[in-house]
């Protein structure tokens, strides 16, 4: 299985997100344009390019259903609703929830950048000490306890949780 | 220019009779891990987790590892997405969790596949949907769980 999502803005306040997965069953992509500042869903294509048992149904509707859906909280009930269930495609709900996180995590990449480069600490750890070190320095223990009061990263992963 | 991207992917190694090893790699610009899993396969069990952190923000991160082992013994059926969100990815390491359920669902749409495959080589107009009703029959445990439509 492969499975690839990137993330571009193409214009000052849009993103484009693309988000493909491939194996020997199924290959479908989802692209979306989301609109900053509501991160409402403004185009959506859901493609299924190989589908070899024929299960998936037409999603013609699901595209136009996604459009206004906004990338924050209840989006996974919605799209859900939306694109799968039994008359839908669970795949390809994944696919558009997959989507949506990947532009949650192109947003917090600056905050978490500006984290480590204002609070990091050198970091010490046995992987530390192999030839090819790939963590110099970490987020400190006081910076993720600030950042882990941002709404955007509350309780998002275990690192941030119950702080 | 891309802000963002993550890349996913995920082989499987056949050894033998009834042992499959999963393999997964994610990369995105924030994180990068791998993990090995070993499956019996007749019995659809997890034998055996071993996971690498590779790049993460947090000291929090690698501490994680610790964890993952928990889901050896774990079988793969309905309820395995719940266990692994819930006992992994909380306790853990949420982007790893979903490495690992990414994993099992890979294996278990690989087998079908491989399957899939012999049997239309010994009968080009095999009803496929038929094929996969036989398939569920002996693995009713993976019919949601292989997420096929």
């Amino acid at each position: 299985m492969n499975h690839l999502t990137t993330v571009e803005m193409i214009e000052p306040t849009l993103w484009r997100i693309v988000a493909r997965s491939d194996d020997n069953l199924f290959s479908g992509e989802v692209l979306l344009d989301v609109k900053l500042p509501a991160l409402d869903i403004r185009h959506a294509r859901l493609n299924v390019k190989h589908d070899i048992l024929g299960l998936t149904p037409d999603l013609s509707s699901a595209e136009g259903q996604l459009i206004g859906v906004r990338v924050g909280p209840g989006m996974t009930k919605i799209v859900r609703g939306v694109v799968g269930g039994q008359e839908g495609s669970e795949r390809m709900a994944e696919l558009v929830l997959e989507a949506m996180e990947m532009l949650v995590n192109a947003l917090t990449v600056p905050e978490l950048r500006k984290a480590l480069n204002m609070g990091g600490t050198p970091f010490e750890y046995e992987e530390a000490t192999s030839r090819v070190p790939l963590n110099d320095v970490v987020i400190g223990e006081e910076t993720v306890r600030l950042m882990a009061a941002n709404p955007r990263l509350k309780d998002s992963c275990a690192a941030f949780l119950d702080l | 220019m891309l802000e963002y991207s993550r890349m996913k992917s995920i082989g499987i190694q056949v050894q033998g009779e009834d042992r499959r090893v999963v393999s997964g790699v994610l990369e995105d610009e924030l994180y990068a891990m791998q993990c090995e899993i070993i499956v019996n396969w007749p019995t659809l069990t997890i034998e055996r987790v071993q996971t690498r952190m590779k790049r993460f923000t947090t000291a929090r991160c690698p501490l994680a590892q610790v964890v993952f082992p928990t889901a050896e013994g774990w079988k793969i059926d309905s309820q395995l997405e719940g266990k692994i969100k819930k006992e992994l990815g909380r306790q853990g390491c949420r982007h790893m969790a979903i490495l690992i359920l990414d994993c099992c669902r890979s294996l278990a749409r690989a087998e079908f596949a491989r399957e899939l495959r012999a049997a239309v080589e010994q009968d080009s107009h095999l009803d496929r949907k038929e094929f996969l009703g036989d398939f569920l029959g002996r693995h009713s445990e993976l019919t949601q769980f292989m997420r096929l439509q």
